[in-house]
């Protein structure tokens, strides 16, 4: 067999030790990610096992202190009802704000916007909690005089959401290449049509990631509750007024923590391990959903 | 200023006097042009001469460009094409275009070539189908492609691409078809049937074809235009433009000695 080879050991053995040296860096950018995880998923399953079973996600809290006994389903549904009620302030006047970037995206007022938007994506969110004490939930001076309630909570976390969507929707619309929206602009497609049926098909799946970041920070909100919500270990009689506030995963491990009971502390710990699995869970599911919808999607 | 050659049969498309500018660049100047009607016009000249820039000038895609402004005139049978009357959109149907690089949608091979028809409100699907068919069989794409319809059009070869985004032009029938360096990124022999098909063609649209390709030019145009710079230095039938030009400038350029 005819040799041709590279040439001997000196190129070899620098390829070898470039390729340990960056193999390591790989394998330590992996750990580095995957090290955190592991360790919240750890730390919550041993400090919470004792009180996980079905019924914990099932069942009310009950007891004294309140919590001592039964579940978590007062935090979980109430997270759930903020959530709706954020996104549903906060998809429709994001979605169409990122499409106002992107279809104007040259104009001042747009311009403007994204300044405002961008400025609001980094107000901390107890300012955002404070604000809407104000505005929704004190009893005093002007106001709505929603008192603590879930739709004060679900408002103003939904406020918190808007420019995160906005942000998300206007970048998954940048990212749609350019020739494919001049390719139906030149078959006389309207700017509405290459909208509705090129521009936000293929941007559907970054809009829904952008959508889901923003459930995501919802569910990990405390400091915004404090003040427009606080907790309920009951059923809310409404959304607003007296009794209108409603249970919060967040909320009720930052409440069992601070309680003087190992008891609350172990179920705190098993609620953060349910919260964390709903968010891998609800980050999963966008992924399959944008697996899914990549039925004639471009290829690489 | 030059004056374009005088043309045998219909202007279907004028200039007079056509500037471009981008922000503070000056794209084309004073550019006075005719393409005639159901033949076919190429169009060359070094890069960055403005050749894109006065095709897309034509179906007015440049108003999409922050900062595009154009002086002077042109004309589509006799109309002026930035009148103030004019609506976009409606010339657009009239005047399509044919990118550099293939651009299928995102939707089956069907609803490609249809999608041209959906926006302008076609409803009966036997009519849908009827002309997605003709369109496709049009551009040659037809046999390769009907018991795959429904599959995605990224699926097909990239010259398979292109002749699918001729037919998605052809569907809303057109009077002039734009193509901007249709074949550039494609094989010899995909881009032997995309000149191929424009030769079919031409017995019903009016053709205008940017290239840097000087064969493809040749073989294909009846006439030719030789663009420098943002001039248009000389144009007039492309055998005479070939063999015996009446500016230097474009000798040099057609025999290779800069461009
Ligand atoms: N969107 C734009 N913004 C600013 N300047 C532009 C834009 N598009 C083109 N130009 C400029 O206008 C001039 C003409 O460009 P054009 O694309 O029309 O040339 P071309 O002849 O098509 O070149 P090529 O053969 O490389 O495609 C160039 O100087 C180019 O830099
Ligand atoms: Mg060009």
């Amino acid at each position: 067999m005819a040799e041709a080879r590279l040439p001997e050991k000196g190129l070899s053995y620098y390829r070898q030790i470039r390729n340990i040296v960056l193999g390591s860096i790989t394998g330590l950018a992996f750990l580095v990610a995957v090290t955190p995880l592991l360790a919240i998923i750890y730390v919550a399953y041993d400090r919470g096992k004792e009180a996980l079973s079905l019924s914990f996600v099932t069942t009310m809290p009950s007891g004294f202190p309140v919590g001592i006994e039964g579940g978590i389903l007062n935090g979980i549904a109430g997270s759930l009802i903020l959530i709706v009620l954020a996104s549903l302030l906060s998809v429709p006047v994001g979605v169409w704000a990122g499409l106002y970037l992107w279809d104007q995206s040259h104009t001042r007022l747009a311009g403007v916007t994204r300044l405002l938007s961008d400025l609001l994506l980094g107000v901390p969110s107890v300012i955002w909690g404070v604000v809407g004490f104000y505005v929704f939930s004190t009893n005093t001076g002007w106001g709505l005089h929603w008192g603590f309630s879930g739709l004060a909570a679900g408002l103003t976390l939904g406020f918190i959401m808007i420019p995160i969507v906005t942000r998300v929707t206007e970048q998954a619309l940048r990212d749609v290449p350019r020739s494919y929206i001049e390719g139906a602009l030149a078959l006389g497609a309207t700017r509405f049509q290459v909208m509705r049926d090129l521009a936000i098909p293929a941007a559907i799946t970054g809009i829904g990631t952008g959508i889901l970041l923003g459930v995501l920070n919802v569910l990990g909100q405390t400091a915004p509750l404090v003040f427009t919500n606080y907790y309920n270990t009951g059923i809310p009689h409404s959304l607003v007024g007296s009794n209108g506030s409603v249970g919060d995963l967040a909320m009720q491990i930052f409440i069992y923590i601070h309680e003087p009971s190992k008891a609350l502390h172990v179920k705190a710990m098993a609620a953060a391990l349910v919260l964390t699995v709903i968010v891998l869970l609800l980050d999963m599911g966008i992924r399959l959903l944008s697996w899914g919808s990549r039925k004639y999607a471009r290829k690489g | 200023m030059e004056q374009s050659a005088p043309m045998s049969g219909n202007l279907k498309i004028e200039t007079k006097g056509f500037s471009a500018f981008y922000g503070k660049t000056q794209a084309l100047r004073n550019v006075n042009f005719s393409v005639p009607e159901k033949k076919i016009t190429a169009m060359i000249g070094p890069s960055g001469c403005g050749k894109s820039t006065f095709l897309r000038s034509l179906n007015r895609m440049n108003d999409f460009i922050p900062g595009f402004r154009m002086e002077g005139s042109a004309l589509l049978d006799g109309e002026e094409i930035y009148g103030a009357a004019v609506n976009p959109v409606l010339l657009r149907q009239r005047v399509g275009m044919v990118f550099q690089k293939p651009n299928p949608f995102q939707m089956s091979i069907f609803e490609n070539v249809a999608y041209g028809l959906r926006i302008q409100g076609v409803k009966s699907s036997s009519l849908v189908s009827d002309i997605v068919e003709k369109s496709l069989r049009a551009a040659a794409l037809w046999d390769e492609v009907k018991d795959r319809l429904k599959g995605s059009a990224f699926a097909l070869s990239g010259g398979q691409q292109q002749r699918l985004c001729i037919a998605r032009a052809l569907a809303v029938e057109p009077e002039v078809i734009l193509l901007d360096e249709p074949a550039s990124a494609l094989d010899p022999i995909s881009t032997a049937r995309i000149e191929e098909l424009m030769q079919d063609l031409k017995d019903r649209y009016t053709i205008a074809i940017v290239t840097h390709n000087m064969q493809q030019a040749a073989r294909v145009s009846d006439y030719t235009a030789f663009f420098l710079d943002g001039t248009l230095v000389e144009v007039g039938e492309t055998t005479k433009i070939f063999t015996n030009p009446d500016d230097s400038r474009t000798e040099d350029y057609i025999t290779g000695r800069f461009g």
